[in-house]
Parts: structure tokens; sequence; C-alpha cells
């Protein structure tokens, strides 16, 4: 397929990465042998189906952490598809957006007035007879951070998001597809290319670096210049995970933050900077070993899981199988709604009555050295994190880590402890020190 | 997959057990009896102070006494008496283990505890030189741990390499046949248990590598006896937290100088 580029420049992309060719193989490929191997049981067919109509969606304080927000909304006002909710106190250019056109349900604070969910239900408004304005591209942070595209990105190290003026040393676009059970970037991608590409563009403009494109071999996702790269990486399933990548394209440090997105969040940048409109759509994969027909659909952030699962009984997590959580609402991150049997003890409720108990010992066995894809020893970390200690956690390498690349190291260890927790409460403390 | 599927202490510790039943029984096959006197000695000093212990901290009953009593008896001479046999096992216990609060939290091996303190103590008693039978009998278990990622196999290979090495350095002609018979059992169940041994990659190479040293050492005549095995992976054994924080020191070095760019 012809890829049509912006800003190519061929001098400087043949001294970088060789001669082009046409039809090409990608330069760099990664492949990541550590890790979990996912299998391709209940794997859903790679074709797009348009979802049930979404009855509610819902904004979710557990994906905006930290975040006190400041509504612009009150319940009961009716809001249109990506109209600003809520700001939040601390930078009040980072706005929330409204996934769908509807009526506030609920707006509900967590502790510390933060966030908990401010829930939207579905109804018809009248749309806005004016159309919107096509935003400029020389305005890419500007309007990310008004239409509420913000929160889309995330740093490493720390796993927030970032700060409305940080500027990153790179930014790494995850379009890999690591797990058969979650939707293939390609046939995302498929009829969205010109929105990806612009999406691309913005996101040059947020860094004087790099923009990655991590994809799965095969043809590039995007055309190469001097400052967009198309990455391949295969392997494990940590080679879908954005620690992983950052890691083997350019290390972060707290002096050197480096920002990840998600393929489908570069779509909707593109899509916005193409319309003036802010379209938050997902598409989802429904899968699961209690899945009756598993499938892929297209809906919006925040989608309530049990509108989507029509016809399913199983119990629903937000995510895959070893870092989704239960959850009535889509999460801002996940892209997988895996179905598991009722009644079957699961994830974080089985380690959770099980750590209240009393500590299990932890027994080093080689599963544990080999499920981490960042080059850290597993055991002294999981020492550090289990004591809290956060001086030798962060000296080991666990600023590269978020929360989903050790949630594999917890499946493969006897102590039976929470360590995506353990790590949050371990990043939380070295960012507090940082700051 | 959920998290339920993670592996338990007493998943462990029934590996072991089963690794260990084939090594004891050729051993006890030669004198029953006496044998299974000496093994149930070994459960009664081993599972009592458990149970105490366990009592005590108000936590449930844990069985991981089987697999130290299974391995003292295994290497005891069936000339023992069963008093010296509940004294070790219980000095071995409280001090290899229960004192630091139960299986996995200690560092060094209950059994190899034991067995030191049986050698220090009651000079008289020696130990039986390892058999062939032996060495065969601990092959599928051996072959079990490692798959199921209990034993690492960088411990066995640098002991392995480090006792040949160190053989050679003294001047002794090596029998590889003699070397592998001798260092066998021990080597599987007391120097690289995962709990005993260095916890990281590079700690595991210099753990193997110190273990096998200390072995030859031990053993002045060539011959490797199992006490010099004994009293090497004792010796290893305490060693191994400080290897593995020298490993920790260069690897947040390694990784300093690579983030720091």
């Amino acid at each position: 397929m012809p890829l049509k580029s912006y800003e190519t420049d061929l001098s400087a992309r043949s001294w970088l990465l060789g001669a082009p060719q046409e039809g090409l193989a990608l330069v760099r490929h990664f492949r990541i042998r550590k890790g979990e191997w996912p299998s391709s049981r209940d794997a859903p067919p790679q074709t797009l189906s348009n979802a049930p109509l979404v009855r509610s969606a819902a904004v979710l304080g557990t994906d905006l952490p930290g975040l006190r927000p400041r509504f612009e909304v009150e319940e009961g006002d009716l809001v249109a598809v990506g109209q600003v909710l809520f700001r939040d106190r601390k930078y009040p250019e980072v706005a929330a957006a409204s996934p769908i056109a509807g009526r506030v349900a609920s707006l509900d604070f967590g502790p510390r007035r933060t966030l908990s969910a401010c829930i939207i239900e579905a109804e018809d408004t009248d749309p806005g007879a004016t159309p919107p304005n096509k935003p400029d591209l020389g305005t890419a942070r500007q309007t990310l951070l008004a239409k509420g595209v913000w929160p889309a990105f995330r740093t490493r190290p720390f796993g927030r998001m970032p700060a409305p003026s940080a500027s990153p040393a790179a930014i790494v676009v995850n379009a890999v597809h690591a797990v058969p059970q979650a939707p293939n970037p390609v046939v995302v991608l498929a009829d969205r290319q010109d929105a990806f590409r612009l999406g691309l563009q913005c996101l040059r403009r947020l860094t004087e670096g790099t923009v990655f494109v991590c994809q799965s071999p095969g043809p590039p996702l995007a055309a190469d210049d001097t400052r967009t790269t198309c990455v391949a990486f295969s392997g494990s399933r940590a080679s879908g995970l954005a620690s992983t990548q950052i890691d083997r394209l350019c290390p972060a440090s707290p002096q050197r933050e480096v920002w990840t997105v998600g393929y489908q969040d570069v779509i909707a940048i593109g899509h916005l900077f193409a319309t003036g409109e802010y379209r938050p759509d997902r598409v989802v994969a429904i899968s699961g070993p209690a899945a009756k027909r598993p499938r892929l659909l297209r809906t919006c952030l925040g989608a309530r899981i049990a509108d989507l699962c029509v016809g399913e009984t199983g119990e629903a997590l937000s995510g895959d199988r070893i870092s989704g959580r239960r959850a009535a609402f889509l999460g801002r991150f996940d892209d997988q709604i895996t179905l598991l049997s009722r009644g079957r003890r699961t994830s974080r409720f089985a380690s959770a009555d099980r750590f209240s108990h009393h500590p299990r010992p932890l027994v080093p066995t080689r599963q544990l050295e080999r499920a981490l894809a960042i080059d850290i020893p597993a055991v002294p970390l999981l020492r550090a994190l289990a004591v809290g200690d956060s001086e030798a956690a962060s000296q080991l390498g666990c600023l590269s880590l978020v929360e989903e690349d050790v949630a594999a190291l917890a499946r493969h260890c006897t102590s039976g402890a929470d360590y995506p927790r353990l790590l949050r409460r371990v990043l939380d403390e070295l960012m507090e020190d940082a700051a | 997959m959920t998290w339920t599927g993670a592996p338990r202490p007493a998943g462990i510790t029934l590996a072991q057990t089963v690794a260990l039943v084939l090594p004891f029984a050729i051993v006890a096959s030669s004198d029953v009896g006496r044998h299974a006197l000496i093994l149930l000695s070994a459960f009664i000093a081993a599972l009592g102070w458990e149970a105490l212990f366990g009592t005590l901290r108000k936590r449930g009953l844990s069985v991981h006494g089987v697999t130290t009593a299974l391995i003292v008896a295994t290497l005891c001479p069936p000339d023992i008496a069963l008093w010296q046999v509940l004294v070790s096992v219980s000095l071995g216990v409280i001090l290899g283990e229960l004192v630091f609060g139960g299986r996995g939290f200690g560092f060094i091996h209950p059994a190899t505890v034991s067995l030191a303190l049986l050698m220090i103590s009651f000079p008289q008693v020696q130990l039986p030189l390892p058999t062939q039978a032996l060495a065969l009998a601990t092959l599928p278990g051996g072959v079990l741990l490692f798959t199921l990622g209990l034993i690492s196999g960088r411990v066995l290979l640098a002991t392995g390499l480090a006792v040949a090495a160190a053989l050679v350095l003294q001047g002794h002609a090596i029998e590889p046949l003699a070397v592998a018979t001798a260092l066998a059992f021990g080597l599987v169940f007391l120097v690289a248990d995962p709990v005993t041994a260095a916890a990281t990659n590079v700690g595991r190479w210099a753990y193997g590598a110190l273990a096998g040293g200390l072995i030859a050492i031990f053993s002045p005549t060539g011959e490797i006896t199992s006490q010099a095995v004994i009293f090497a992976a004792l010796m290893a054994g305490v060693f191994a937290p400080l290897i593995d924080h020298l490993a920790v020191l260069a690897h947040a070095y390694r990784w300093q100088r690579r983030h720091r760019a």
C-alpha cells in the first residue's frame, strides 16, 4: 500500500537507517524472549463490527490517578461528545471530555477529593449546528489539553499523566499486537491511515526527540522520516508492554521523561486535527474462557461493559487475564474485555485474601527470572517491593516499570503478594521525592 | 490464567519431597528397619518443632520439615544413635529456618545445618560415601526440580566446573564419573536449593564457583566426601546473601550508567 509521507527527508533517512527500500522490512526488530508467552486460546476473529448501543459510559478516577476535578457540569446536565466535564485543580489546562452524548448521571468523589467516577447516560442531544473549528497543528499542545486528549499520555518513569508543560525525550506509540486476544492494530488502522499519520505529525510537535511507532513485524504502519521511526517488536506478551519498548528504544529516567500513547489514541488525535471533533472511539476485543462469541467491537472510551457483552454471562475483567481488573466500565488503557466463568476466584480478589492471612516466603524460582523482560534481577526487586524499600527498588531499576509489568511476577511468586500495588506505592513515594 | 495458579510454598515442598523419595529408598534398601527408625526420629524432630513454632506464631501447620528429615536420613550412617539424630535435626531446624520465620525466610538449608552440627558435635560419626546407586536415584528428582525451575542450571554448572578446576589445581587426577557420583545428591538438594543459593543470575555463577572451590579444598585427598559437600554448602550458603548484594550493586552501577545518558 503506498504510504504518503508528510515530512520525509530522504537524505537524513538514508543516513540514519540505510537506503530506503520499496515494500521494505522494518529496520529494527526487537524479539522479546522473556516474559509470559501468549496462547491463542479464545482469540476473536479479527473482523470489526459495530458495538450495540452503549447506554452509559464513564470517566474513571482510576485512569486519572491523583487528579482532583473541578467540575464544569452538574448532575442532570446534557453534554455532547467531547464536551469538557471537568478540569484538574492543580493544572486547569488539563481537561477531561465526555465520551458520549447524554445526561450526566452522577459525579462521585473518591478519597481526598479525587475523582471516583463521572457517569454519563446516553441520550439524544441536539448536535451543535456550528461545525467545530479545525485546530491548527501549531497549537498541538493547547488543543490536546483543551479537548481532553491529554490523559491518553503516560510517562516513564512513574506511569502517570504528564505535566502540561513537560517535554518528553521521545514518544513511543504502542501498536504491537502481542496477544491474539487483543484487536490487531493493522485491522483497526485499515481505514484510519490518514488520521493515524496526522496524529503522528501532531506528536512530533510535542517532543524534540523521536516519535517511535512500535508495531508487530510487517509492513510499516507509518513512513519513516528524521523524527519518526517504525520499530518492530515481537515475542512474548511483554513485547506489547510500553515499558519494554521504552527500555529498548530510549531508557527513561527522572531527568529524561519518555511518554507512551496507544495507537487508538493517535487515531483520535489525528481525527481531532483533521475535523476539529474529538471522537473517543475504542476498538475492544471480547474474549476469555467464558466468552461464547469472541469478537471485536468498535465502541467508545469508558463504555459500560455490560452493554458491550450482550448475550454473555461470564464475569468481565477490563483488560487481559494477567493485569485485568473487575470493572463496570472499560478502562482508559484497555482494549480487551476478558470474560471468566462466574464463581472462579480471580486475580485481585484472590491475591488480596491470600495476602491478608500472613506473608508467605518468596522462593526464587526460574519462572520469576523469566517473567520480567527488562534487565532487572527479579528476586532482589520483589524483596525490595515487599518491604517497601524505595531506594533499593529504584537502584534496581523499578522506575522503568509500571503495574502491568510486574503483574506477571505476581503470578509466579509463592509469596502471593500484590506486587502491582506494592510497586505503585514505591513509585508514588519516589515521585514525591523527585518533586 | 489467573493468579490463583501461582505456586505455593507447600507445592514446592511437595515437589522436593517427591524428588527425595527415590534417593532415600535406595539408601534405605540396605537396612529398611534401621533407616525407617532414623527417618522417623528426624520426622519427629523436624515436624515437632515446626508445629510448636507454628502454633506459637499462630500460623497454620506446615510440613516443610519433611524434606529436611529425608535429606538427613539419606545421608546418615545406619549405625547412628537415634538421640543424635533427634538433637542434630532439632538444632538444625530451629537455627537454620525456624528462628528466621520458617522455610523460605532463612538463608541456609536446615538439613545442611543439622548435618554440619552432627559432624562437629559427634566426630566419631562417619557419613557413608555416596554410592553410584544414590547418584543415579538423584537423577530423576534433579530433572524434576530443574524442570520446575527449583534448581538453577547456573549453580550446577558452576559448582561442577569449579570442583574440577580446583581439583586439577591441587594436582589431583579427575575421574568425571567419581566426581559426579560424589557430588550428585549434595549438589542437587543442599547446594542448589533455591532458598539457600544466590538469587541473582550473576550471583549464581559466583555462588556455584565458591561452593565448588570449597568442596575441592575440603577434600584434600582428592576424594570428595559427604562432609566436604556439607561444609562447603554451609559456607557458600552463608556467603550467598553477600554475593547477591555485590551482584545487585554491580547491576545498579550498570543501570545508572545506562540511564544517565
